[in-house]
């Protein structure tokens, strides 16, 4: 997707992999002995049947939204964090300690730090990798991937080493943060005003990726470095400055989960919440916009496997299934195309300059169309 | 060259039976009917977008035609798959290499054909002695461990010709191939298309639109124009100005260019540098130059002598070992690409593709990068202001003549020429009094060479200092107002423009051998 326009092939084939993927959950939920209408019908009950539930499926979507941002934030530049579930980590456990040390103050002054340590600590894990990658050219993807097991680690040896508590896999003391908890918006769920939060740093993502000089500048690096440092874009800085906001962004996911949801930090703060963002960054093409917009989509399909579990027995892995399903499509869709089109691409595209050569008065009329539609 | 009365008679091995070829849209081949013998050198040659490589993706079964047959040793090319065509004894080498950069070079020849020891395991040692015994055979040297990433564009075309002759082909196609090359190895690549087509009877169909190219190689050479194959000729019957008239239809000079200005004060300077390659071997040994405002210094030099590396050290991507570089008075030596920019130049860089766009990106992208944060294009240096920047670069688009369908076009997607005209525009317009210019019009068709030549000259005329590099001797020779010649990092000769011929500069430009060149 292109920031002077919409690419409607790419959403013709992201709604067609989603049809045939949904058809695909049928089928296997007809194997299990179930009717696809009981499964998907037990799917919209466990999403929108009652406010709980849709407060619940809001949170999770807000949750995936923010994940996903983080990951395309990095991968606009051509840093490619795999280590979200760690800055998230860290950063939860720096904004607990925040509730944790000034049990005693006002939770307008709590709250922004917490959000702020959160992600300080994020941005700051975040940035080891990228100086790594930068300096030393080492892979971020293995240097991300091997962080993320010693921020959780470093996280269970606190949790019961240094501050065990009396209850198993609660960080001690954490019973202070409980007092922070944010405000719900609808009762009896998790959707708390950590929506505003999420909903803030959503558009100032999608703003500074699709609005600004900046963006432009990330995503030139991220698509050719080598130009990148040809044209006077300060390359390195600007890889790791992306890489600090992604793990930035996870560390406020982190500290929105415990002063969101849980009210406490645990071993399991994170149910490999990146991992599910990272996967719908990639669906979406890491177009900020896109992921906004279907993060809502994703979020349905995860609760409502759940749901759909309790209420039918039919397995949950079928939302896994479906994302893996889409994931697929989406990756072979250039193969597809190239397929059933017969023809490369960029030939289409070489020899429609010589249809432009021939028809210059249409050639106009195009360019004036394009002009005025340029802003998405 | 054989005569035409040889070439008559000999069998026909590929024949094209009213070929057309429709993308959505366009007629990229319309109505082809062409018959290539055997043991000849055809030469295919057209403007871009012509339909030339269209036609001949046809007969590698890239594309599948809309209308018409295609006949290979007689028989039928029943579907169009490269497999099919490989299968046939076709064999070409795109523009664009497909080769794997990690792999060795040997790696590279047998792939997909790997040798084998009992059957699956994988013979290198064999894959080696196969390659060893390719370029004893055809004489194309290659070394056959080089890692492929670190040879040369023309090492790199070299191992696309053996991958295809170890493939068993005797109909080779080469789609451009001399516009990644220096003089001397076109000549050494031409000696090897003789040798080939002489010895095993080879067939040779040879894409290209430099014409003299045509009448050094060729024995037949057919025109295309708008999809269209507008005749065939015997070489001999012909010049290269009547093929250059059917292939533009209408008649082309390249005109002579005005030079006015007068030459000023140093803009360039550099003291006794030293650079290192890739390898960290020496590749710039000791080069010091000047270069005035209002005057173009060409550098002529072979392709490998150290000119892409001192081009790279003085705007500043590549690490200086030692010595000094000055531009504008202010010593650059340790400045990165970005603070040398600032200091007043512009860099066209000789590899378009890897370095003077991102590919991904539109067409404004392209031109706007760089300028984004000045006014007009956003407020404060932080909000892009979309209709101010689509105003630019539309005037831009129609000014530098780029073609393609509109300005929100990806430019991976657009034409050599196309793709070299958006760096060309976005450098250009930057204004600044230093230019440096490295291979402006690489695989790049007469209209917009011509195109780009006068932009650089009319820069030059308004008081730009020039600092020009191409393998094209001819462009160093029309572009530039003195010429320097550099031999294994070393100047080798310095003249003015006039002083001397194209035939002499080929003394300097290999140390003490004599060019055997064509020209």
């Amino acid at each position: 997707m292109n920031k002077f326009r919409i690419d409607y092939s790419y959403i013709a084939s992201l709604f067609i992999s989603i049809a045939v993927a949904l058809l695909i959950g049928a089928l296997l939920i007809l194997a299990t002995g179930h009717s696809p209408g009981e499964g998907y019908g037990a799917m919209i009950e466990g999403v929108f049947g009652n406010s709980r539930v849709f407060g619940n499926t809001v949170a999770k979507s807000m949750n995936l939204c923010l994940t996903a941002l983080a990951m395309a934030v990095a991968a606009k530049a051509g840093m490619f964090n795999v280590g979200g579930e760690g800055q998230l980590y860290l950063g939860g456990l720096a904004a607990t300690m925040v509730g944790v040390i000034m049990s005693s103050a006002s939770p307008i002054i709590v709250i922004p730090l917490a959000i702020v340590a959160g992600a300080i600590v994020g941005g700051a894990f975040a940035w080891i990798p990228a100086w790594l990658r930068v300096k030393f050219n080492v892979s971020e993807v293995i240097t991300t991937i091997m962080l993320n097991s010693a921020a959780i680690f470093f996280c269970k040896y606190l949790i019961n080493g240094p501050l065990k508590s009396t209850e198993k896999g609660v960080l001690a003391a954490t019973e202070n943060v409980f007092a922070f908890k944010l405000a719900k918006l609808i009762p009896a769920s998790n959707l708390t005003t950590a929506l505003f939060y999420s909903a803030g740093i959503a558009l100032l993502v999608w703003y500074v990726m699709g609005k600004t000089t900046l963006g432009l500048e990330m995503k030139v690096t991220g698509e050719n470095p080598k130009f990148s440092e040809f044209v006077g874009l300060k390359r390195d800085k600007m890889m790791i400055w992306s890489m600090i906001a992604s793990g930035a962004i996870c560390g406020v996911v982190g500290m929105m989960e415990v002063y969101g949801i849980q009210g406490r930090f645990t071993e399991n703060i994170s149910n490999e919440f990146y991992f599910d963002g990272m996967l719908l960054a990639m669906i979406m093409n890491y177009n900020p916009f896109g992921i906004i917009a279907m993060s809502f989509f994703f979020g349905i399909l995860k609760i409502g496997a759940y749901a759909m579990e309790l209420s039918t027995g039919i397995s949950g892995e079928i939302s896994q299934i479906i994302f893996a399903i889409i994931i697929f499509l989406m990756a072979a869709q250039g193969g597809f195309k190239q397929y059933f089109g017969g023809v490369f691409g960029k030939l289409k595209a070489r020899d429609e300059e010589r249809r432009i050569e021939m028809e210059e008065s249409l050639d106009d009329m195009e360019l004036d169309g394009m002009s005025s539609k340029g802003g998405r | 060259m054989n005569s035409e009365s040889s070439t008559e008679t000999k069998e026909i091995i590929v024949q094209f039976k009213n070929v057309s070829m429709e993308f959505p849209g366009v007629l990229a081949n319309d109505d082809v009917s062409l018959e290539i013998r055997r043991g000849e050198v055809f030469a295919l040659v057209g403007e871009n977008g012509a339909g030339k490589s269209t036609l001949m993706n046809v007969l590698y079964g890239i594309n599948k035609p809309t209308a018409g047959e295609v006949y290979v040793k007689g028989e039928k090319l029943e579907s169009f798959h490269p497999s099919v065509s490989i299968a046939k004894g076709i064999g070409m080498v795109h523009q664009h290499f497909m080769l794997v950069p990690s792999f060795t070079v040997a790696q590279n020849i047998v792939l997909s054909k790997e040798p084998r020891k009992s059957g699956f395991i994988y013979d290198l040692a064999k894959a080696n002695e196969i390659t060893e015994n390719l370029v004893k055979e055809y004489g194309l040297k290659v070394n056959p461990k080089d890692i492929l990433r670190e040879t040369s564009v023309g090492i790199q075309q070299r191992v696309e010709i053996l991958k295809t002759l170890y493939r068993g082909a005797d109909v080779l196609i080469l789609d451009e191939p001399t516009a990644v090359l220096t003089p001397s190895e076109t000549e050494e690549l031409f000696q090897v298309i003789k040798r080939v087509v002489r010895e095993i009877g080879m067939t040779v169909i040879i894409i290209t639109h430099k014409l003299y190219e045509v009448m050094a190689i060729s024995d037949r050479v057919g025109v295309m124009r708008q999809g269209k194959l507008v005749g065939v000729r015997n070489t001999s019957d012909v010049n290269e100005r009547i093929l250059a008239e059917m292939m533009v239809g209408r008649e082309v000079l390249l005109d002579k260019l005005e030079r006015t200005g007068k030459v000023g004060d140093v803009k360039i300077s550099v003291r006794d540098l030293f650079v290192a390659d890739n390898r960290g071997l020496p590749a710039v040994n000791g080069i010091s130059l000047d270069v005035r405002e209002g005057e173009v210094l060409g550098i002529a030099a072979i392709e490998g002598n150290g000119q892409s590396e001192l081009i790279e050290a003085i705007t500043g991507l590549r690490h200086i070992e030692s010595g000094e570089v000055f531009i504008q008075g202010k010593n650059a030596t340790k400045l990165s690409a970005r603070e040398i920019r600032e200091e007043g130049m512009a860099h066209i860089p000789e590899d378009r593709i890897s370095t003077g766009v991102s590919g991904p990106s539109t067409i404004v992208e392209n031109i706007i990068i760089g300028k984004e944060r000045r006014r007009p294009f956003s407020w404060k240096g932080i909000h892009l202001r979309k209709s101010s920047i689509i105003r630019y670069a539309e005037d831009l688009f129609k000014r530098f003549d780029i073609r393609g369908a509109g300005i929100s076009t990806q430019v991976e997607s657009l034409s050599g020429g196309n793709m070299q005209k958006v760096v060309v525009a976005r450098e250009f317009s930057y204004d600044t009094p230093v230019f440096v210019i490295a291979q402006p019009t690489r695989g790049v068709d007469i209209g917009a060479m011509e195109f780009i030549h006068d932009k650089i000259i009319e820069k030059r005329n308004n008081g730009a200092a020039v600092l020009l590099a191409s393998a094209d001797l001819d462009e160093v020779f029309r572009l530039s107002d003195r010429i320097v010649t550099i031999y294994e990092g070393k100047i080798t000769g310095h003249f003015k423009a006039g002083e001397i011929s194209k035939m002499d500069i080929g003394y300097y430009m290999t140390g003490d051998r004599r060019e055997t060149g064509d020209e």
